[in-house]
């Protein structure tokens, strides 16, 4: 008897735990991004511990939390990222589609021209601004020929609203760009190869406020085409570009909902002292 | 207040110790430097004040009739008799005529002795080339022996007594009554570049080195390059890490400092007597010499495959490309210009080295100019061994002469690899 009451205390914990985590409702069929129990060492140390985030479809979720909580460790598990990194392990299920990007039988490069990535530092290649746009392209023989190849570059670039500033000198560097244009340009980079999903870990770290405005103008421009998370520390970018924010602390996710409600009404005492500068 | 000012004077003070610190730390370099330069001045110095008459040689004009009954006396013409007459008689005969007076067997040995016996060979290849010639008289300008050479250059003095002087006063008259004509001239000499290695001072020439050093560098760099490379991608970016590839790396850093007659050793050992690799050929001093560079190659590319930017491989691993894909089409060609710096050191190392090739053979005494990477050769610095270790008083300034033309080879090689590594930075 006693044994059953504290397994239903237990139940209850857990189910008011999970409603408070999951305050969004998002309908099934709008789910791009399903993760399930997703938990990350490396080496011996835990980086994440169980981490449960649906991301809906053509939406802006941002993940937040304090320097080291696991949020862009979180964002690298979806591209698969953490492979290159020696040590580390991904346990649990991303769904896709229906489909576990965790699976070792899914092919990482495939999955990656699915998913596009931009990074907290600009990295265009040192090579033109054609090459760099073009690069992915290439990689994945998305032109069969010139016309064709030249046709996404410049889409690409126009998307990004990089095409005036840089149409007559597609054929210097990349890095010859200031680090806002640089930055448009990775992004360019990263939607030529046509992905339903881009990453963005921290996109405007690096960048002054202007190019930082720039950017996430783009972020709300691309969410009609794409699905995008967004890792950032500043608490005004996700509230500006988000529809979701995720709050996530020491490897957990603390609580996840609208990013009206996160900023208006947070649940969670720590989300509470996390948007209110009290910690961070 | 006064405290402030009390620690300002304090480290006003200190200041003054600072700037006295740094003035004398940059004296010191810029000391070290001057004895450095001061220390290469004296070598180039020594090493072309000694050398650049080797690339003069000394010629002798002479009346030579080619006697028909002397060269052919057949009138037939044909090649082999032209190629096999005797034209160190027609030399001898010449001189004769020009110092009819000489008379005995020792004394005319001396007289012949002012001509080089390469004489010979000259005449020979004239006739050859133009039969023509037989039957007529001409004057012909022909090497002189390295004792008259010596001599002309003013490295046997006149003015020494006859008995410590290799030239006897005889021959010094011979030589003066031919320099009071102006049938005696110092030129450039050609021969010392067209020529393979050869006993007598005037005859030995560069170009059988100079081929087999490239020949074996040839093989060195297409084995060593690829291979160090290959070997650093593959521990940098692909070896997993453990105890195994840490005891790879650590033996890779203990090869570069092994010394190079063990690899000369092996070499013996391995590639001579177990594979049966031609001896003193330049296919096995280059692999001896590749095993030797790899080391070198191995730890240079790594550390500039190290050196990229792991943001550029991110964004590439990003956007789809495969480990090997962003490897090969990102950070090779970012690392290439400190690949190729590697690369050079370890070429110019190997250009260099004399004790492994000791060993395989290439020590030899080889006349001929190799043709082939199988054929038997000797590199530079094995050159200069050689001559530097022969008796006659001429192959002093042939040692200088081939020290110049290796370090001319090596800054060659060195400016090319330095033009391909700005072109690629260019690139970039």
């Amino acid at each position: 008897m006693n044994m059953v009451s504290e397994a239903s205390v237990m139940d209850k914990t857990a189910e008011i735990s999970l409603s408070s985590v999951n305050s969004l409702n998002i309908p099934a069929q709008d789910v791009k991004i399903s993760a399930k129990d997703v938990r990350v060492r490396y080496g011996s140390k835990e980086a994440l511990f169980g981490i449960n985030l649906d991301v809906p479809e053509s939406k802006v979720t941002s993940l937040i939390g304090p320097s080291g909580c696991g949020k862009s460790t979180f964002l690298r598990c979806i591209n698969r990222m953490n492979d290159t990194i020696d040590g580390c392990a991904v346990t649990g299920s991303i769904e896709m589609d229906g489909v576990n990007v965790l699976s070792k039988s899914v092919d990482t490069v495939l999955l990656r021209a699915k998913i596009g990535m931009v990074f907290q530092k600009p990295n265009p290649f040192p090579k033109s601004i054609f090459d760099n746009v073009a690069y992915g392209a290439r990689l994945h023989g998305l032109a069969s020929n010139k016309d064709e190849l030249e046709h996404i570059v410049i889409n690409s670039l126009e998307k990004v609203g990089l095409i005036k500033e840089v149409k007559d000198r597609l054929m210097e560097p990349g890095t010859g760009l200031s680090g806002g244009q640089q930055q448009r340009l990775c992004i360019a980079r990263a939607i030529a190869v046509d992905p339903e999903l881009l990453l963005m870990d921290e996109p405007c770290s690096a960048l002054d406020p202007i190019a930082t405005a720039k950017i996430e103008e783009l972020i709300d421009e691309l969410r009609g085409s794409y699905t995008i998370v967004i890792v950032t520390h500043s608490m005004q970018q996700a509230a500006r570009v988000s529809q979701n924010t995720a709050f996530f602390h020491l490897g957990n996710l603390v609580e996840y909902g609208e990013t009206e409600q996160i900023f208006t009404s947070p649940i969670d005492e720590r989300t509470k002292g996390y948007i209110t500068g009290r910690f961070g | 207040m006064t405290e402030l000012k009390q620690s300002m004077r304090i480290a006003q003070a200190r200041l003054k110790k600072r700037r006295a610190a740094e003035t004398r730390f940059k004296l010191f370099g810029i000391a070290a430097l001057a004895f450095a330069f001061l220390c290469v001045a004296t070598l180039f110095t020594n090493i072309i004040g000694n050398g650049y008459t080797g690339f003069l040689q000394t010629y002798v004009e002479i009346d030579i009739t080619f006697d028909e009954t002397m060269i052919d006396p057949s009138g037939k013409r044909k090649v082999n008799d032209l190629r096999m007459a005797d034209y160190t008689a027609l030399v001898k005969s010449s001189l004769r005529k020009e110092f009819p007076g000489v008379k005995g067997r020792k004394i005319k040995r001396e007289l012949y002795g002012l001509v080089s016996s390469g004489a010979t060979y000259q005449l020979r290849d004239m006739v050859l080339a133009d039969p023509s010639l037989i039957g007529t008289s001409q004057k012909i300008w022909l090497m002189a022996s390295d004792e008259v050479d010596m001599l002309i250059k003013d490295v046997f003095k006149r003015s020494e007594p006859e008995s410590t002087r290799p030239v006897s006063n005889k021959e010094v008259a011979w030589i003066e009554k031919f320099e009071s004509e102006g049938r005696i001239d110092k030129r450039f000499n050609t021969n010392f570049f067209q020529a393979g290695d050869s006993r007598e001072p005037e005859q030995a020439g560069i170009r059988g080195a100079l081929v087999g050093s490239a020949l074996t560098m040839l093989v060195t760099l297409a084995l060593s390059f690829p291979c160090g490379v290959m070997a650093a991608i593959y521990l940098e970016e692909f070896a997993p890490k453990n105890k195994f590839t840490y005891l790879v790396e650590v033996n890779i850093n203990n090869l570069a400092a092994v010394p190079s007659i063990v690899f000369g050793l092996l070499g013996l050992a391995i590639f001579l007597n177990l594979f049966g690799m031609p001896r003193s050929a330049p296919v096995a001093g280059g692999v001896v010499l590749a095993l030797m560079t790899l080391p070198t190659i191995i730890i240079a590319s790594r550390a500039a495959l190290k050196a990229v930017p792991p943001s550029i491989m991110e964004a590439a691993i990003g956007v789809g490309a495969s480990k090997m894909q962003a490897v090969f089409h990102h950070q090779l060609p970012l690392a290439m210009p400190g690949i190729l710096t590697g690369t050079i050191i370890g070429m110019a190392q190997a250009l260099g080295e004399t004790a492994p090739l000791l060993m395989i053979g290439m020590v030899a005494f080889i006349a001929d100019v190799p043709g082939t990477p199988v054929d038997p050769a000797t590199v530079l610095p094995v050159q200069v061994y050689l001559w530097a270790d022969s008796p006659e008083r001429a192959f002093v300034e042939k040692t200088s002469a081939a020290i110049m033309v290796l370090l001319a080879f090596l800054i060659t090689m060195n400016a090319l690899a330095v033009l391909l590594r700005k072109k690629l930075e260019k690139r970039w």
